[in-house]
């Protein structure tokens, strides 16, 4: 075979060799003297070593050599540079590395799969009316699609575990039986449930522990399958232990337990709708069969829909599915998560550019002071593309000392991410670990960080005119150059402009978000739960409880009012009900309205602060024997009841359902996000409707801890056993709905001062550089009798049109995002005066004190020593 | 056998097109091809040895050329190379585009006759 490859210099200076002497030979033959033919044969072929030197430069060795000798040259010129260099990778760092964390969140919300086995084929079914499904509709879906291999069927939800340190709430999965096989998960020990272990109501008293509660809870024990735990005060068999990196398939919720289906009803004690296709509490996710798109699984699904709506009309009217991808509950997380992450991405990427900008402009100054080097080579015969590589190669060195302090700093930042769980009794936690994705982001970020700052400086040496530099010409005159730097002084405002007034928005949005008339007033108030059916109490016990413990809470010391509710607003868990206008007959499912509802007690609203408008509270009085009332918010007097003035007037509960009488109105308020609107809300008597579900809510003027733990410490002497969740102060529960705001004011401020650094040094740079090269200029200046005023104005005058022009380039750019910062940032309007007038002081304070150093230096210049100088 | 002043260096470019001619008749190592060309052009052509190894060097990295190691007539090792399929088209190219060159500043030269 005749191959093609690198020929080594050796090989090709043996076929030299080679031909040298059947060159001889030849001529031996021709009858010349034998001692001759090498000498002739040599002769014939003219310069060896420039044969050879021709060989190498056509080989791709040279490459190899030039840049091994070019990195090289790169270090040394960059360690005897030590200040600049450190100032360079540090800038490079932050910028790649903000790029790289943020990329590891976009990593893992949107573009890692799930941890099964071919995750490409899961889908997440989400429904018309929401991310639930009823039980059985779930079944009739399962026997009767078919584009599915499998659907698993799932709710999370909490528990009581009994473990060595006593009773805890827990938060796991309720799954079928079939969930791990569908999903074709391994277990790390034991097994996993299969769909004969999930057949019969109540018979499948198995569980399978993750990995984390497995060690934190059971100590890592090794004999643990097969051992009896208690959940809710009942046996559980463990049968096995779930992976390390197995959390569900959810990318947020990290559950401790894994327990059949079929347990529903011991799980969630005495709220039972496995067989209710009116409860929408069954999450579904399927795996499509091979070859099936997802777009024929959804027509499908909706052909089954479509059955399900006529079958059971009062449930499923309307019922059309979507599918999304798994692991952010469809878009109801999805959507937000991702158009919030890759927002922040986008700003990311705005800091690394302005991070080039600064660095081109540093570059561009050095290169200016290195043009006798550059000259000096250029006249000794390197080509000008020599040059530009050479330069170029100095920009990647740079850029992946940068890249590699940055990826580290990341690496550490989001292990430490990873680790973090956000203060609340819901375990929220996310996986960002940064994987090879994200090392390949980085290192792509750094070479294109590398090119993008050098580039111009390298293409701009190897235009150097060796001639006049070397004649001594003044350097740096040249207009082209100081436009260019100019330029990059204009950008990097601009960007800088962009960023601090995305950082002020989103803190200006987390103000007016902490500010916001809630509908109720979390300060002062001290927050216990339990749950009355997770620890075995009958509902007249319970009842007995809840007033026992309210009136007990009341005598506490320096406690205003006391009351309970099963749950409160803007907390993680809320219910929906469907009610209907209740002076019509005749109604028809469509014209019900969905509405959150609350069950609370007497004293509620005084303890919460939330105002009735209208009617009266509730008493003792509205107990079980008396009509049913209700206390409604002003969105639902509108929206149900088309009225303002709803007190005295009726609705129901499901179109069948027994009337209910108004009997107040409730100021609107915040339920479920921040970013709402107005919500139709309805609040039931908790003597009426029963909920095992108890927070103890106390209004007390004394500091919170005291509070709550005069508050658990009153739980504990009516039931020492009872284990309690969810206490703290109300403003600290509030977490989970400030928290989108929170991360994006943490995350964008971050961005802001990183931008204003960049800012700071980079036009710092520049003018300390500008002042440095017109030492000579300026001291004449000032010999022949210039005053400061007139150095200040020589100096000044062009920073401030650069930072002028670059705020205006930046005002016109944070205009045109507007839209999607609004989408990220509550509240936020780029219009916002007092944002604007805050981005414009930033700049001017940003401009004056960049460029303070080097317009100090220039007005103590000393004409003698600067004409003196050169 | 013509003088030194009588034999014409080669233009720009037709050493390529004289190698892969002379491959054409089978493999051959450096000095051979060279020794094919100065014979075949009745030692008009002068092959620069010092641009011939350059210039195959080039053809192997066009591919147009491969080339192995073997044992040469009188039993010597040396590099043979061989015209491969693209080369082989990149002859024909080469050979049509130099006939037309030759020909059309043959017409502007005019007749050899009314020379001088």
């Amino acid at each position: 075979m005749f191959r093609r490859r690198v020929r080594k210099p050796e090989d090709f200076a043996e076929e030299i060799q080679a031909h040298l002497e059947l060159e001889a030979d030849r001529l031996r033959a021709e009858g010349l003297d034998p001692d001759d033919a090498g000498a002739a044969a040599r002769r014939g072929f003219g310069n060896l070593a420039s044969a050879q030197e021709r060989h190498y430069e056509s080989a791709r060795w040279l490459w190899w050599d030039q840049l091994r000798r070019d990195t090289g040259y790169a270090v040394r010129v960059l360690s005897r540079r030590p200040g600049f260099t450190s100032i360079a990778v540090l800038t490079l760092a932050l910028g790649i590395g903000a790029n790289a964390l943020v990329f590891s969140v976009v990593n893992a919300l949107v573009l890692r799969p799930l941890p099964v086995a071919h995750p490409e084929q899961l889908v997440f079914l989400e429904s018309s009316s929401g991310a639930g499904q009823s039980f059985p509709n779930y079944r009739d879906l399962c026997g009767r699609n078919q584009a599915f291999a499998g659907l698993v069927g799932y709710r999370i939800a909490p528990m009581e575990l009994d473990s060595d340190a006593g009773a805890g709430r827990i938060w796991g999965y309720l799954a079928t039986g079939n969930y791990f096989d569908v999903l074709g998960v391994a277990p790390l020990m034991g097994r996993f449930f299969h769909p004969s272990d999930d057949l019969r109501l109540g018979a499948s008293p198995f569980a399978v522990l993750s990995y984390a509660a497995w060690r934190s809870r059971f100590g890592g024990d090794p004999g643990i399958v097969g051992k009896t735990i208690r959940i809710n005060r009942l046996p559980y068999t463990v049968v096995g232990v779930a992976q390390p990196d197995f959390h569900g398939t959810e990318l947020f919720y990290w559950p401790e337990v894994w327990v059949p289906m079929m347990m529903q009803a011991q799980i969630e004690v005495g709220n039972s709708w496995l067989e209710e296709r009116s409860t929408s509490d069954t999450w579904i996710v399927g795996r499509l069969k091979p070859g099936v798109s997802p777009a024929q699984a959804e027509t499908n699904l909706n052909a089954i829909a479509a059955e399900l709506a006529r079958e059971y009309p009062a449930n499923n009217e309307g019922l059309q599915f979507k599918l999304a991808k798994p692991g952010l509950i469809g878009d109801f997380m999805g959507g937000p998560a991702k158009a919030f992450t890759l927002g922040v991405l986008g700003l990311a990427a705005l800091v690394l550019l302005a991070a080039c900008a600064n660095l081109a402009s540093l570059v561009t100054a050095r290169a200016a002071d290195r043009q006798r080097e550059i000259a000096i080579r250029l006249s000794i015969g390197a080509g000008r593309g020599r040059v530009v590589r050479q330069v170029l190669t100095e920009s990647l060195v740079l850029s992946l000392a940068g890249g590699a302090v940055g990826y580290a700093l990341a690496v550490l930042l989001s292990r430490a991410l990873t680790q973090w769980r956000a203060p609340m009794d819901f375990p929220v936690q996310f996986n960002v670990n940064p994987d090879w994705r994200v090392f390949l982001f980085a290192f792509a970020a750094a070479i294109a960080a590398g090119v993008l700052f050098g580039s111009a400086p390298a293409w701009r040496a190897s235009r150097t005119d060796s001639n006049a530099v070397l004649k001594g010409a003044p350097t740096g005159g040249g207009r082209q150059r100081l436009a260019t730097r100019d330029l990059l002084v204009v950008v990097q405002v601009a960007l800088c402009f962009v960023l601090v007034s995305a950082c002020l928005l989103s803190v200006r949005g987390l103000q007016r978000a902490l500010n916001m008339r809630l509908g109720f007033d979390p300060r002062h108030v001290s927050v216990v739960a339990f749950d009355l059916g997770l620890a075995g109490y009958t509902e007249e016990q319970g009842r007995d409880f809840q007033r026992r413990a309210q009136e007990r809470l009341a005598q506490l010391p320096g406690v205003a009012s006391a009351a309970f509710a099963n749950s409160l607003p803007l907390s993680i868990d809320q219910s929906h009900t469907t009610v209907f206008p209740g002076d019509k007959s005749g109604l028809r499912p469509s014209d019900g309205r969905w509405a959150t509802f609350y069950q609370v007690s007497p004293g509620y609203f005084t303890t919460m602060a939330t105002s009735l408008f209208a009617g009266r509270d509730f008493t003792w009085g509205d107990d079980r024997k008396s009509p049913r009332v209700a206390i409604v918010n002003v969105a639902f007097a509108r929206q149900v009841l088309n009225t303002a003035n709803p007190v005295g007037k009726y609705f129901r509960h499901g179109p069948g359902g027994g009337l209910v009488q108004v009997i107040g109105m409730a100021e609107d308020g915040k339920y479920e996000s921040l970013t709402e609107r107005p919500r139709a809300v309805v609040f039931l008597p908790m003597i009426q409707s029963y909920n095992t579900t108890t927070t103890l809510i106390a209004r007390s003027a004394r500091p919170e801890t005291q509070t709550v733990a005069e508050m658990r410490e009153a739980v504990g002497l009516l039931d020492p056993e009872m284990p309690l969740y969810g206490t703290g102060s109300l403003p600290q529960m509030l977490g989970f709905a400030f928290f989108p705001a929170q991360s994006a004011a943490l995350a964008l401020g971050a961005f802001g001062v990183l931008a204003i650094m960049l800012a700071v040094t980079g036009i710092h740079g520049i003018v300390a550089y500008a002042v440095a090269r017109r030492v000579r200029e300026i001291g004449i200046r000032i010999a022949v009798g210039a005053c400061p005023s007139q150095v200040l104005r020589l100096i000044l005058a062009k920073i401030a049109a650069l930072v002028l022009a670059g705020s205006v380039i930046g005002l016109a750019l944070s205009l045109a995002a507007g839209q999607l910062l609004a989408s990220v940032v509550y509240g936020a309007s780029p219009r916002d005066p007092l944002v604007l007038s805050g981005v414009a002081a930033t700049m001017i304070l940003l401009g004056v004190l960049s460029s303070w150093a080097p317009t100090w230096r220039a007005l103590r210049i000393d004409p003698m020593a600067a004409l003196r100088y050169e | 056998m013509p003088t030194r002043e009588e034999r014409i260096a080669l233009l720009q470019g037709t050493l390529d097109l004289l190698i892969l001619r002379t491959l054409l008749f089978g493999p051959q190592h450096g000095q051979g091809i060279a020794r094919a060309i100065q014979q075949q052009s009745a030692e008009v052509l002068l092959v620069d040895h010092g641009s011939l190894y350059p210039a195959l060097q080039r053809l192997e990295a066009a591919g147009w050329i491969g080339a192995k190691w073997g044992t040469s007539a009188n039993k010597r090792k040396a590099r043979f190379y061989a015209l491969t399929k693209t080369g082989r088209a990149q002859l024909a190219r080469e050979t049509s585009q130099w006939r037309r060159l030759a020909a059309a500043i043959g017409r502007v030269l005019g007749p050899e006759r009314a020379e001088g």
